[in-house]
């Protein structure tokens, strides 16, 4: 359960981001502070530093400072406190984490549910889509959709999503992880509906609502259970990549993948920005899995995992 | 740091002089010792290895509209006439190249009669015959060449061409005569910049047998000191010595050093930085990362170029949709972004300088004014929140909600988020929308896109005022619904665009009232209409191996590449 | 059986046929993408727009345009670039093909043994102190993000040690293993460890699983009684039967890999493969460019699940029937 601790001290941390930010570093981590000065040390100096040395080219943002109450972590190339945006961002990577793993997990519940149990055409229409979602290349659907979605929003039936709403990566994440979790929950239906006590309902004549809901579900949640804590670590790594291609949450808000992304055209001058965030991930997925882990060892000692990504 | 900001097919243009016809023809003026010197053969030798992460697209001439491949060009390629291969202001002038000398112009400026220089071949052996000139000529429209429509449409034939290009015969327009060696073009009315519009690589002379559709990775022979080799736009080209040129004239064509030069594509920027840091390569053509500035200025000084570019960074505001239909808010906007703040996420100071003009610095026609100030002074102080505040109070559109579209790579959407917090700062609930390279250039020329706010640059075709005032500002190169509406603000004035007209065609006869006329129509564009905040000039920095020797300059295409020692 | 895997092929050839229907469709769904205005330049007429259109044949309806595509792919093999105009897609794609398997079978030959030694070293030293110290590494190396790892692995040789205990480490980047096997190696090095971290962490986890369940089967439980050593049993009996679930495991991310989804590892490290293919024509919207990589990659990934399935219904005719 040590696990358990360090996930609910980050989501800690992550949730009292605007406490630090307001209370101890007295910085807005959302404005630009392009040509802002900080006392260090008892000296004002610039936020953004013009280089000095050589040839003098080039604009460099101030490093870690050390000071917990100020630039922890340096600035980023808006001048604006590294530490609070990690903060933040790590609220909103774990909140996308958590929101595409629980609508990833129902979409794959439903679907590998009626596959299973139905069979036939439905199964077939199930185990295609899956392929394709599968073998689809996700990036391209990200960047067209990205561009969709950034620049006018789109309506799905009642939804609406905003221009850079957050709900943006939290679809696309959940929904190419769909098959990851849908096809081990069909297979342990068909297994399911070979057992004595399935048939024995089937024979009974009860509706086929009653048996999924009373007799299939309750024996495949479990196994849900247990796929959920991994695929929040799953989609945390994968909002990191997806801001990568510069699809996730938009500045001048923060996920701890778009801080590295900030972060990687500041590596050779100030490597935290990068580091921090990376790390910030590498800690809460890792104590994820370890609490996955456990969690499987408690339900279902015999789950096998499909272990690609 | 400029050019990849660019979509690389849209590509950053180069320059000529707006001289006046006149102007071309009298003699060269201001022309340091550069590629003309006396050729160091001593230095002659080698292979250059140049690094770029993605090839520039066609290697057509003829389509191509990349720096990237009209810097190579000037080694390959010839026109009848082309800029003069120097140093410094001399770079902007038109020189004779395959043409014995300037043309002769008669017919109040409609007709240009060129002679054409004997004995110089082709790369593949073939001499160049005025057949060869005519077939060039039509070739400019059955490729489709991007500025067919804007350019060379005015020569007699032309819009026939335009409307059937497959038939184009430029009948009345191009004619030639063997026998006296002449080719005569048409016009259908004075232009003051067609020499300045063949002398780049669109004019470049082609052989008769060349394709006449876009000829893609298959190089096409040319007259230069040298030849593609090879291309394949995954790895890279290879440009070696053209084995039939003989110096006519250095100043259009002078012998260069390296006996091979390479492009190699495919590496991420990073690490051709580190390349050429450790002599592997010769030097970067994308802009150089930001955080790599400090380390290369510290331990690389030497190997660091820096120059002048007469080009923009500008944020356009759609003058037809709210909020910047109206003048205050545009107004509002110029007072409140700190041009210094763009300039120090560009590089700093010594990268970039802010300004307040249409106009670059150094611009025919280029006054110096700052029409949006903090104070009153002519030269740049600074922002004022107080006047942009009420600004946007009284113009009513305090609190609508603003889309800032720019690209997405580090140093745009860098500036993209700044001007995001200072609009946020004035009132406006500003988002911001990154897109990609490619599809935000033509992303926020389309009204239907119904694009707000965005960050644009402008790198010159010429150092003519017309191709900053008249191309982006003006109603005819405003198409509403179209990808291609380079007039982004869609900013419309029957009154500026008369005044235009009349200073293009004042530099027929009188370029400095000419000149003096477009300051003045730059000046009002700013205090009258405010489409864009002008954010800054930038430098063109160019990184060079340790080896490296014999840097030149032009203003016009850049560094010369062939010029370059590697020996 | 026959007739499962035609069934199991059709539907995979179904499968590539709505994935190419969906690349196209989004592409061009997409505002802005319009190939014409870029391929046309910064200054073009309207007029000269409409020529470049009718020149790649942009003014035809969708689903003609498609099926012009799909020929020149497939029949005429000659589909070109909108970008690169006249650079034909599929020898780029071959070009780039060995750049990915260069780095995928190293990659795979460091994780398999990584993964399998730490697996079985883990199963066999279960409730000692290097059991849990294997799996935290492993779980470390399943929670890293692929390109950050690349990044800071970068950061480390290129700069901050590069003057230092790096200074042996290349500039990023392929070099054939026809003209420099040593170089070939040396540059491939760091993309290699980089990749195979997160499946030698995937492995090592599974396998250790399947180890300890296989070690309370009733085979194994024989294998005791007749008194075997425990390394015996270990090595000899179940680790034979635990492969099975690693092959299968390997035959899905191999494929995957193959196609393309090492692409943020080419990115990061400047590989000049499939993945970066993609990532490239992704960047500048070359359709037909990324319309070769999807299809090249759908088809590994199709082909390996195809594969697995195939292989689970011999090995277990029950699935043959679902």
């Amino acid at each position: 359960m040590g696990a358990l601790v360090v996930v609910a001290f980050m989501v800690t941390a992550c949730l009292l981001a605007p406490v630090y930010a307001h209370q101890i570093a007295h910085e807005d981590p959302f404005s630009s502070n392009l040509l802002g000065r900080i006392r260090l040390n008892g000296r004002m100096v610039s936020v953004l530093q013009a280089n000095t040395q050589g040839a003098g080219y080039g604009v460099t943002p101030i490093g870690p400072t050390w000071h917990f109450t100020n630039y922890f972590l340096g600035a980023d190339n808006q001048g604006r406190d590294v530490f609070a945006r990690f903060l933040y961002g790590g609220r909103a990577s774990l909140l996308i984490g958590s929101v595409s793993a629980v609508i990833c997990c129902a979409v794959a519940t439903v679907m590998g549910l009626a596959g299973g149990y139905f069979g036939g055409a439905i199964d077939w229409v199930v185990s295609r889509l899956f392929d394709i979602v599968w073998a689809f290349p996700i990036y391209l659907l990200a960047i067209s959709l990205s561009v969709i979605l950034l620049t006018s929003g789109v309506n799905i039936g009642p939804l609406h999503i905003g221009p850079g709403s957050m709900m943006v990566p939290i679809l696309i994440i959940g929904a190419i992880f769909v098959p990851y979790v849908g096809r081990p929950l069909r297979g342990i239906v068909l297994s399911l509906k070979e057992r004595e006590f399935i048939q024995a309902a089937i024979g009974s004549g009860a509706s086929d609502w009653h048996i999924l809901s009373r007799e299939v579900f309750p024996n495949v949640a479990p196994s849900i259970i247990v796929f959920f804590p991994l695929m929040v670590a799953f989609d945390m790594l994968t909002e990191s990549s997806l801001s990568f291609l510069g699809i996730g949450v938009q500045p001048p808000n923060a996920s701890w993948g778009t801080i590295i992304q900030d972060g990687l055209g500041l590596l050779y001058t100030r490597p935290w920005v990068a580091i921090a965030p990376g790390l910030g991930i590498v800690i809460t997925a890792g104590a994820l899995n370890v609490f996955g882990d456990g969690l499987r060892d408690a339900f279902d000692p015999k789950a096998k995992l499909r272990g690609s990504i | 740091m400029s050019r990849p900001m660019f979509t690389r097919r849209i590509g950053v243009l180069l320059a000529s002089f707006a001289m006046s016809l006149f102007g071309v023809i009298a003699a060269a003026p201001g022309a340091t010792a550069g590629a003309s010197s006396t050729y160091q053969s001593q230095h002659a030798g080698g292979t250059l290895k140049l690094l770029a992460s993605t090839a520039g697209g066609t290697l057509d001439p003829q389509v191509n509209y990349t720096l990237q491949y009209w810097q190579l060009y000037q080694a390959t390629y010839d026109g009848l006439v082309s800029f003069q291969k120097v140093t410094g202001a001399g770079s902007f002038v038109v020189v004779p190249d395959l043409a014995v000398a300037l043309p002769k112009v008669t017919n109040g400026g409609k007709t240009y009669t060129f002679k054409l220089r004997k004995g110089i071949k082709f790369s593949n052996g073939k001499p160049v015959t005025v057949n060869d000139v005519l077939s060039s000529f039509q070739r400019i429209f059955k490729v489709s060449n991007p500025n067919a429509g804007s350019w060379y449409n005015v020569i007699v034939g032309g819009p026939a061409c335009l409307a059937t290009p497959a038939t184009c015969t430029l009948k009345g327009g191009v004619a030639v005569n063997a026998s006296t060696n002449t080719v005569t073009v048409n016009l259908l009315t004075p232009d003051a910049e067609f020499l300045d519009q063949l002398a780049v690589p669109f004019g470049s002379i082609l052989p008769a047998t060349a394709p006449a559709k876009d000829a893609g990775s298959t190089p096409i022979p040319g007259t230069g000191a040298y030849m593609f080799k090879s291309y394949n736009p995954n790895t890279g080209l290879v440009m070696v010595r053209n084995p039939y040129f003989k110096v006519w004239s250095a100043p259009a064509q002078p012998k260069g050093y390296p006996n091979e030069i390479d492009m190699n594509f495919g590496t991420t920027v990073e690490s051709e930085v580190t390349a050429v840091e450790n002599g592997q390569g010769d030097w970067v053509f994308d802009a150089l990362p930001s955080d790599r500035l400090q380390q290369l200025s510290t331990k690389y000084a030497a190997q660091l170029h820096v120059n002048s570019l007469t080009a923009d960074w500008y944020l356009p505001m759609n003058t037809n949709i709210a909020p910047f239909n109206n003048l205050k808010a545009r107004q509002a906007v110029n007072y409140a972004i700190d041009k210094n703040a763009a300039v120090s996420l560009f590089g700093g100071k010594l990268l970039a300088s802010p300004t307040c003009t249409i106009l670059p610095p150094g611009f025919p026609g280029y006054v110096e004014s700052c029409a949006y100030n903090k104070g009153t002074g002519s030269k740049y102080n600074g922002p004022d929140l107080a006047k942009a505040k009420a600004l946007v109070k009284a113009s009513g559109t305090k609190g609508m909600a603003v889309g800032i579209v720019v690209t997405n790579d580090p140093v745009n959407s860098a500036v993209g988020q700044y001007v995001q917090s200072v609009l946020n700062s004035i009132g406006y609930k500003a988002t911001l929308k990154p897109l990609s390279n490619n599809i935000q250039f033509t992303y926020i020329q389309n009204t239907k896109n119904k694009v707000q706010i965005s960050l644009s640059q402008w790198y010159q075709d010429y150092p003519a005022a017309s191709d900053f005032l008249k191309v982006l500002l003006s109603c005819s190169a405003f198409h509403p619904g179209s990808d291609n509406s380079i007039n982004i603000a869609g900013y419309c004035n029957k009154a500026i665009d008369a005044k235009m007209n009349k200073a293009e065609a004042l530099e027929l006869t009188n370029p400095t009232a000419a000149n003096a006329l477009w300051g003045q129509i730059d000046q009002q564009l700013m205090s009258a209409g405010a489409p864009w905040v002008p954010l800054f000039n930038p430098k063109q920095i160019d990184f060079v191996s340790k080896r490296v020797g014999n840097y030149q300059f032009s203003r016009q295409f850049y560094m010369y590449v062939d010029q370059l020692w590697v020996k | 059986m026959r007739s499962f895997i035609i069934r199991r092929l059709i539907s995979a050839v179904l499968v590539l046929f709505a994935i190419s229907v969906m690349v196209f469709l989004i592409f061009f769904a997409t505002p802005g993408v319009d190939p014409a205005a870029r391929i046309a330049g910064r200054s073009a007429t309207p007029q000269i727009l409409e020529q470049v259109r009718a020149a790649f044949g942009l003014n035809r309806p969708i689903p003609i345009r498609y099926l012009l595509m799909m020929e020149h792919l497939f029949i005429k093999h000659d589909l070109t670039s909108y970008v690169n105009v006249g650079d034909r897609v599929l020898p780029q794609i071959l070009q780039a093909a060995p750049v990915t398997l260069s780095l995928v079978i190293g990659a795979a030959v460091i994780w398999l043994i990584v993964g399998v030694l730490g697996g079985v070293v883990a199963a066999a030293n279960r409730g000692k102190f290097i059991d849990p110290l294997i799996m935290f590494v492993g779980i470390a190396a399943v929670s890293v993000p692929a390109y950050w790892l690349g990044e800071v692995v970068n950061y480390f040789t290129q700069s901050k040690f590069h003057s230092s205990i790096f200074s042996w480490v290349p500039s990023s980047g392929y070099v054939s293993p026809t003209t420099n096997p040593w170089q070939w190696a040396l540059h491939l090095l760091f993309p290699w460890l980089t990749l195979a971290a997160l499946y030698a962490g995937i492995y090592a986890r599974v396998l250790r699983a399947e180890l300890v369940n296989a070690m309370n089967e009733d085979y194994v439980r024989t294998a005791r009684a007749k008194g075997l050593s425990e390394r015996r049993i270990l090595l000899r009996h179940a680790l034979r039967c635990s492969l099975i679930s690693i092959v299968s495991l390997f035959g899905l991310d191999f494929g995957a890999l193959i196609g393309g989804a090492a692409l943020l590892t080419e990115v990061v490290m400047g590989l000049p493969g499939i993945g970066m293919l993609t990532y490239n024509a992704l960047q500048n919207l070359d359709l037909p460019v990324l319309m070769g990589c999807v299809m090249y990659g759908a088809f590994f990934i199709v082909l390996a699940n195809a594969v697995v399935d195939v292989l689970y219904a011999w090995l277990d005719p029950r699935v043959r029937l679902a």
